[in-house]
């Protein structure tokens, strides 16, 4: 067979021109800051109403982001989802590289890799066509941090140490980072550690403990002037997480993502920018259901995905008011997940539920950008993706069968994407923006091969097909900022419509496969799906230390018959009150969200009530010597409430009263 | 070493998916086995007197109960060469002390042997257990055209797992013989399903029945589930039906069969348990 190739190099637009530009709306630009760790004022706040405590994971710091979803199964390894869009529909890179999760019930999204001890920011794209990968709801990239050259201390470090009451929790997790003139290492460790958690109301949600081990290596060396060459390498190994909407927990999942990359920063020059970086990454994921009551039949369900890739990204000036960002890619992931049966006294019962397959994709991205006076600019954008996926070996082959005629015959789709956006000053203060998208995307793995996949949302198996036609997207954003020195509003809406929407059909002649399924649906083009919503940010920094953020999103989706898209959140409000005297920061948080009575009956969706939800913190502060220490403590859930989002699975309540301390020294 | 391991599959694949944009990957041939034999077992032998022929008759397993596919061997007794043009004829017998009775079989298709074999078939209509089985086999030898017979005996086992049922028919009171005729491989994925039927005539005569309507259903019992898109088997020659049968997962299958004649359903007691 032969596999058409279409290698060039194509621009990563989030990246160094963002703010000059002007093309994004104002809340991703706030959310890149978020963790990037710009150090200007207003930015710091905001990072700081996201990263609510030093123990957060990447995934609490996502679940406060307005755009965000995270669908929830347990009390780890939620989900992050974008706006209305699905998890086919949105991708999560790690520093530009792809991941497939190991998982058939995604249990292992990707940012569970990333600690937000080794996270330099991560870029949420929302808007516009996709710049690092086709599709049509956005993308998540977790950006590592580098280690720094030329320090003023060579060898520098941090620990901190954490307890939480509601799952009985520890965390720990330390840093060592070691600076030349020339070279920089870089390394973290972090351990946690969790309980089953006690939810809102007083009862033990069981199956919800975890224990997990993360650890990052990272070393920079400079090649000269401009150039750099860096390695990274994550390690992370869980050794049981629990998911108590689900009917089997992780007995053991391992992540090892290694990369190779050479950079170039050099500014005012023609190619300011360049980076060129090879990776692979690899992740085993075992579930298990022996430490389940009452299983009617105990089953092992190992999954590996293996992926190669290596990416090209290039900034180029042409002139002062014309950007070029150009990016090419190309990766190969590897999937293979089967499930083993044991009954007593019967044979094992084996089978593949994604059957072993192999998915090649290579892309070429273009973003220009152009400002025809200094009040407006013009971004555009366009992406095209060859894909290709095939069945590897012939059990795989031969499994498919039972569904098709040729499961030899790979699946190709060439991919189109383009946007256009337009923002304008609109006086000193407000900036107005408005972009414009079509997009496309590849169906999942789960959506071409899967093989009885357990859908314990609702409850039916799932099976894949080949011939699903390519879901598109229009898309359409406005936003609105307006800013000063102390005040930052931004307002931002969005409304598409996607086509040839992909969802499990249910088919009433198939049986199923899993024990208490209630059927089988297979995936299949479903006409449309209209959505829409709005994101809302307000920042002050008030006078005397005092800080406000409140974040705000509304989000809407129907397919063609009018009928709700399921997972989709309701207005949810997030308000933060931070003082600052002294040594002593003390923080106020609110959390609410309006009942959701728009649910996807097909789905077996069910109502959500509202909720609210009120957290207090404290922190202070100090120096000895060379060591900075901060103590954190406070209490999460105060009033103790008894409630969970709409994208929680499984009616699971979340933790109750959390009462939370933390040490943590740095040198 | 887990590690490395992961590390030389990870380089391994990183080669793989280079080598999949430019060529094809051939396809090697199984090449001729100089020993027809190698693979098979020997389930009877002797000698056919008339014709000087040694004739060794052959399966993929010991002799059971149902459809047995076999593959005689001639062989000159004089050169002590494979015979491979020849005309047999198969003739079961089964001696119960106060009678005897045939089964149905199937005769080589062609005088002309496959690969030194001739495949042919006898249905074992009941094990060793009720009397003694044994098989004839007539043979001329095409290349000298002498004659002769050879009476060989075996011996007949159940399988762990029916392969066969009969029943008898409430239309025309005949005994009707249903076998299971064993495929190559059985994959997880889709099989082809191949029953034999037989309308017993008399103690000796089991012809070949063509009359049939055959549907079936395959469930896993131990878990109760089926599979989709199975394809009933029809009748295409000599009493053979084939169909499909889709096994979602190795284990324990149960294949239970409706059979009918025109409107009438003449039996649905009966299923074949298949594990793999
Ligand atoms: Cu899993
Ligand atoms: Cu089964």
């Amino acid at each position: 067979m032969r596999v058409r190739i279409i290698l060039a190099l194509a621009a990563l637009p989030l990246f160094a021109y963002g703010q000059e530009s002007g093309h994004k709306d104002t809340v991703v630009e706030m959310n890149e800051v978020v963790v990037r760790g710009m150090l200007s004022d207003q930015t710091r706040q905001i990072k700081d109403f996201y990263v609510a405590n030093k123990a957060a994971t990447t995934e609490d710091i996502l679940a406060r982001m307005p755009e965000v979803t995270m669908v929830r199964r347990g009390s780890y390894g939620s989900e992050p989802l974008l706006r209305t869009y699905n998890s086919g529909q949105v991708s999560v890179l790690i520093d530009g590289m792809r991941i497939h999760g190991a998982c058939t019930d995604k249990m292992d999204p990707a940012t569970v890799y990333v600690e937000p001890q080794n996270l330099k920011g991560i870029n949420i794209q929302t808007s516009g066509a996709a710049q690092v990968g086709s599709n049509v709801g956005g993308t998540v990239d977790l950006r590592l941090r580098e280690p720094v050259c030329g320090c003023e201390r060579p060898v520098s470090g941090a620990l901190s140490s954490g307890y939480q009451s509601a799952a009985g929790y520890f965390y720990e997790s330390g840093q060592l980072s070691f600076s030349k003139e020339r070279w920089a290492i870089r390394t973290n460790a972090t351990y946690r550690k969790a309980g089953d958690y006690r939810a809102g109301g007083g009862a033990v949600v069981a199956n919800s403990r975890y224990e997990k081990m993360n650890a990052g290596l990272s070393a920079i060396y400079k090649l000269n002037e401009s150039w750099n060459m860096k390695a990274d390498f994550l390690y992370d190994d869980g050794y049981f997480i629990g998911y108590p909407a689900l009917p089997m927990d992780v007995g053991y999942a391992a992540a090892r993502i290694a990369s190779l990359s050479v950079m170039k920063w050099k500014p005012e020059s023609r190619w300011e920018r360049m980076q060129y970086k090879v990776y692979g990454n690899t992740v085993y994921h075992l579930m298990d259901d022996t430490h389940r009551p009452n299983v009617a039949m105990h089953m092992d369900m190992p999954g590996r995905s293996t992926t190669v890739g290596t990416f090209g990204e290039a900034a180029l000036r042409l002139g002062a008011r014309r950007h070029l960002m150009l990016r090419g890619d190309v990766s190969a992931t590897d999937l293979y997940a089967s499930m083993t049966m044991y009954q007593p006294g019967q044979p094992d019962m084996y089978m593949l539920t994604w059957p072993d397959n192999r998915t090649i994709q290579s892309g070429i991205a273009a973003t220009y950008t152009v400002r025809p006076d200094t009040q407006s600019s013009v971004v555009i954008t366009t992406r095209i993706d060859q894909f290709t996926s095939l069945l590897t070996t012939q059990d795989a082959r031969d499994q498919l069968t039972v569904l098709q005629e040729h499961p030899e015959t790979s699946v190709n789709r060439l991919l189109k994407n383009l946007s256009v956006a337009y923002s304008r000053d609109l006086s000193g203060r407000v900036r107005a923006v408005a972009t414009a998208a079509y997009a496309e995307r590849m169906p999942t793995q789960s959506e071409l091969y899967g093989f009885y996949l357990f859908n314990a949302f609702d409850n039916y198996d799932y099976i894949g097909r080949t011939d699903l036609k390519t879901e598109n997207a229009y898309k359409g954003d406005m936003s609105l900022s307006y800013s000063t020195s102390d005040v930052l509003v931004s307002l931002a809406a969005f409304a598409s419509r996607v086509n040839n929407y992909i969802m499990g059909l249910y088919e009433p002649t198939w049986g199923t496969m899993t024990i208490g399924a209630l059927g089988v649906k297979r995936y299949a083009n479903m006409g449309y799906g209209n959505m829409a919503g709005a994101e809302a940010a307000f920042v002050w920094k008030a006078p005397r230390g005092t800080q406000v953020v409140s974040t705000f999103r509304y989000n809407y989706g129907a397919d063609d018959k009018r009928t709700p898209l399921p997972l989709i959140n309701p207005f949810r409000n997030i308000s933060s009150v931070r003082k600052k005297t002294g040594r002593w920061t003390t923080q106020l948080d609110a959390e609410m969200a309006l009942r959701q009575d728009r649910v996807n009956v097909a789905a077996r969706e069910v109502k959500t009530p509202d909720f609210f939800k009120a957290n207090v913190r404290v922190a202070y502060a100090t120096m000895y010597r060379l060591t900075a220490f901060t103590i954190e403590g406070g209490c999460e859930n105060i009033f103790d409430a008894a409630y969970r989002e709409h994208t929680d699975w499984g009616r699971v309540y979340r933790p109750g009263r959390n009462i939370y301390v933390q040490v943590n020294c740095s040198f | 070493m887990k590690n490395f391991n992961k590390i030389t599959k990870t380089l391994t694949f990183a080669l793989l998916a280079t080598s999949i944009f430019g060529c094809k990957k051939s396809d090697n041939n199984v090449t001729t086995n100089p020993d027809p034999t190698i693979g098979y077992v020997k389930i009877a032998s002797g000698y056919a007197d008339g014709a000087a022929t040694k004739v060794d008759v052959y399966a993929k397993d010991s002799a059971f109960t149902g459809y047995n596919k076999l593959y005689i061997a001639l062989t000159d007794s004089v050169t002590n060469k494979y015979v491979e043009n020849a005309e047999i004829s198969l003739m079961p017998d089964m001696n119960m002390t106060t009678m005897s009775h045939s089964a149905p079989f199937e005769n080589p298709a062609s005088s002309q042997a496959q690969n030194m074999l001739f495949p042919c078939s006898a249905t074992f209509i009941m094990s060793s257990m009720g009397g003694t089985w044994s098989l004839g086999v007539s043979v001329k030898n095409l290349a000298n055209s002498k004659s002769g017979k050879a009476m060989l005996s075996l011996k007949v086992k159940d399988p762990a797992a029916a392969r066969m049922f009969s029943f008898v028919s409430p239309l025309d009171s005949a005994k009707y013989f249903v076998g299971l005729v064993p495929g190559e491989k059985t994959i997880v994925g889709a099989n082809d399903l191949e029953l034999v039927v037989y309308r017993k005539v008399s103690m000796m005569s089991y012809p070949a029945d063509s009359s049939l309507t055959i549907s079936f259903e395959p469930t896993m019992p131990s878990m109760g589930h089926g599979s989709p898109n199975n394809v009933n088997p029809v009748h295409t020659a000599n009493g053979h039906y084939k169909g499909k049968v889709n096994y979602t997962m190795t284990g324990t299958w149960k294949l239970a069969f409706v059979l009918s004649k025109g409107a009438t359903v003449v039996d649905s007691t009966h299923y074949i348990d298949f594990t793999f």
